[in-house]
């Protein structure tokens, strides 16, 4: 180090010129290069997150003359639905969509006021038993649900809510349910970030506290919603485990709970099937797999449309939510 | 002016204690006190029956299934935590790069937040949806069988396809990173680069300090992921206990194994933590 330094001291002005110049070309050479080397590997790790949707849409809409056609790859000769309204008949799916609704949208809603006004709580004030509260809420985060499944199961069931909504939005409206306890924390980040002055203005001017909260604060946390609100519909949506446990006859199924029936049935079928012509079908039966893709895009379908819209304030919203945790 | 303030802290978060009581402690108490009885529907509900620690016994003893699973789920969890981080790091890298279209990028890199949860992923992955072509296709393994001994070559191509895996898992980490990446102020670079530091330097005297929180949050919450995952073994055999079988003593026993041993696992991690994270709060 020490060396080097001296060295260059000592060279010539002309040398260090040129030096300089021959260092700007090959510079400039190898940021375009690295350009092209990082589009490159964001463009292939883009694929590898587009592939299995890609997989999926293509296979949905193969009927059985595309899959034995060995020309067809990736885009199916005839445009046809065929697989879809079969799906879309099979899970009876305006029923399963509106149960899916209710059970995620609603949940996510409550979630977000709820977990909103617990974290700022948690982010602006200071009282006793104050850490062994937020102790208990990493802790919560931390238990499986699986551990107090059977308890709750009961809990719920002597409350005649089985077969209802209810498991799911009434502890969503405490604050708690499906990932509760990490969206609180994700607004106790976001709060911890605002400045105090918005409320000590408040408070001159005469608010109350829950009225501070609700009018200053709570409209400020937009970004931090936007995140809870998808994360938590989102997580619903796609949950098999509690849907499965207290939802338990099939008017009451939501989407999830439909395709997986849907995908038991049809893998069923197409075995049997297989047995039938073992010799010509390799693996399983063609249009059944094709039907089966069109039934998880379906049950995927409205949650893909809303991360579409909401994608863009959503990446946004990320870098300004504080979700980074503790 | 005290009381009053004790109060008000209280208005805001007593909603989630009534609920952490409702839907939290009581379930896990009444949890903990199922798992030393023999619990037996009849008619007028369950009936109770002291039998002491014999299903916590019969969890180590009797039941084949259970400590095989328990085993390779701690090893499969070994084997993805590092390589989801390590991934998640490297995309947030990436996409944290001032570049043309990177809100393009990033919203693709998110895709798996919304599809590759629940059951979703793991019919695809059933279907063979979630493998990549690569290797499968092009006949990788003849190929390079001729280069690299079989044993090896198997791993790696196991490794390889749980890579997808690793992938996909890794949507909510790379969010996480990304945000973490973002409150670093420019400025350190700029001083850092002025002194003489190499990108690979700043990395890891500047990135790798500030970014040591969310490395501790991302390996909790991949660890608690992973744990709770839809295809994961143990999961799948408590379930079948508790509701196939109706063995509400014998699950709930062993929901308290399972989750006595992650709890241990989470401390360990937190200790491990503890001390740089200490030290971090001491500058923020």
């Amino acid at each position: 180090m020490e060396e080097t330094r001296y060295n260059y001291g000592r060279r010539s002005f002309s040398l260090q010129l040129q030096d300089g110049l021959r260092h700007s070309a090959a510079r400039r050479g190898r940021t375009i290069a690295g350009a092209l080397l990082y589009y490159f590997v964001l463009l292939s790790l883009s694929f590898v997150f587009m592939y299995p949707l890609l997989y999926m849409v293509s296979k949905s809409l193969m009927q059985s003359w595309d899959v034995a056609d060995a020309t067809v790859r990736w885009i199916p000769k005839s445009f046809d639905l065929a697989n879809y309204r079969i799906a879309f008949a099979e899970m009876n799916y305006w029923q399963g969509f509106a149960n899916s609704v209710i059970t995620s949208f609603g949940s996510a809603a409550l979630q977000i006021v709820s977990c909103s006004l617990i974290g700022y709580g948690f982010a602006r004030y200071r009282f006793p038993g104050y850490g062994l509260w937020l102790a208990l809420l990493i802790f919560t985060f931390l238990v499986p649900p699986q551990t107090i499944v059977v308890p709750l199961y009961m809990f719920f069931s002597s409350l005649g809510w089985i077969n209802t909504h209810l498991p799911f939005v009434v502890p969503a409206a405490f604050g708690h349910g499906l990932q509760g306890a990490l969206f609180v924390l994700i607004f106790i980040q976001f709060y911890r970030r605002l400045p105090g002055v918005l409320e000590e203005a408040a408070r001159i001017d005469g608010a109350g506290h829950l009225r501070t909260y609700w009018q200053i604060m709570f409209p400020l946390a937009r970004p931090a919603m936007l995140v809870v609100f998808l994360f938590s519909s989102v997580w619903h949506w796609n949950d098999n485990f509690q849907p499965s446990t207290y939802l338990q006859l099939p008017p009451f199924y939501n989407l999830a709970q439909r395709m997986s029936g849907f995908y038991g049935k049809a893998s069923m079928a197409s075995e049997q099937m297989s047995q039938s012509i073992s010799a010509g079908a390799i693996g399983m039966a063609p249009t059944l797999l094709n039907q089966i893709m069109a039934g998880v895009i379906l049950s995927i379908l409205p949650i893909l449309l809303l991360y579409l819209f909401v994608q863009r304030y959503f990446v946004e919203s990320v870098e300004r939510s504080g979700i980074a945790g503790e | 002016m005290r009381g009053r303030h004790i109060l008000e802290g209280y208005s805001f978060i007593g909603l989630w204690i009534v609920g952490f009581f409702l839907f939290m402690a009581v379930p896990l108490g009444r949890s903990l006190y199922y798992s030393f009885q023999e619990l037996k529907t009849s008619r007028d509900g369950l009936i109770a029956d002291y039998v002491g620690s014999l299903h916590y016994r019969a969890a180590f003893t009797v039941d084949v299934q259970f400590l095989p699973l328990l085993r390779d789920t701690m090893l499969a969890m070994l084997r993805h935590v590092p390589l989801v981080l390590v991934f998640a790091m490297i995309c947030a890298l990436l996409l944290n790069r001032h570049a043309a279209g990177r809100m393009l990028f990033r919203g693709i890199f998110f895709l798996p937040v919304i599809i590759a949860s629940g059951t979703i992923l793991k019919k695809l992955l059933e279907q063979g949806a979630a493998q990549l072509p690569i290797f499968m296709q092009y006949d990788l393994y003849s190929k390079l069988r001729l280069f690299i001994p079989p044993d090896l070559l198997m791993t790696l191509l196991a490794y390889s396809d749980s890579l997808t895996l690793v992938m996909w898992d890794s949507g909510v980490q790379i969010l996480i990173f990304l945000a973490g990446l973002q409150t670093i102020s420019p400025q350190l670079y700029e001083a850092a680069t002025c002194d003489g530091a190499t990108k690979w330097e700043s990395f890891w005297k500047i990135t790798f300090p500030m970014i040591l929180p969310m490395i501790f949050v991302n390996t909790l919450f991949t660890m608690v992921n992973s744990f709770t995952k839809a295809d994961n073994g143990v999961m799948n055999h408590l379930r079948t206990v508790v509701f196939s079988n109706n063995n509400y003593g014998y699950g709930s026993a062993l929901g308290w194994i399972y989750f006595i041993v992650i709890f241990l696992l989470l401390g360990l991690v937190f200790a491990l933590f503890r001390k740089h994270l200490a030290s971090m709060e001491g500058r923020g």
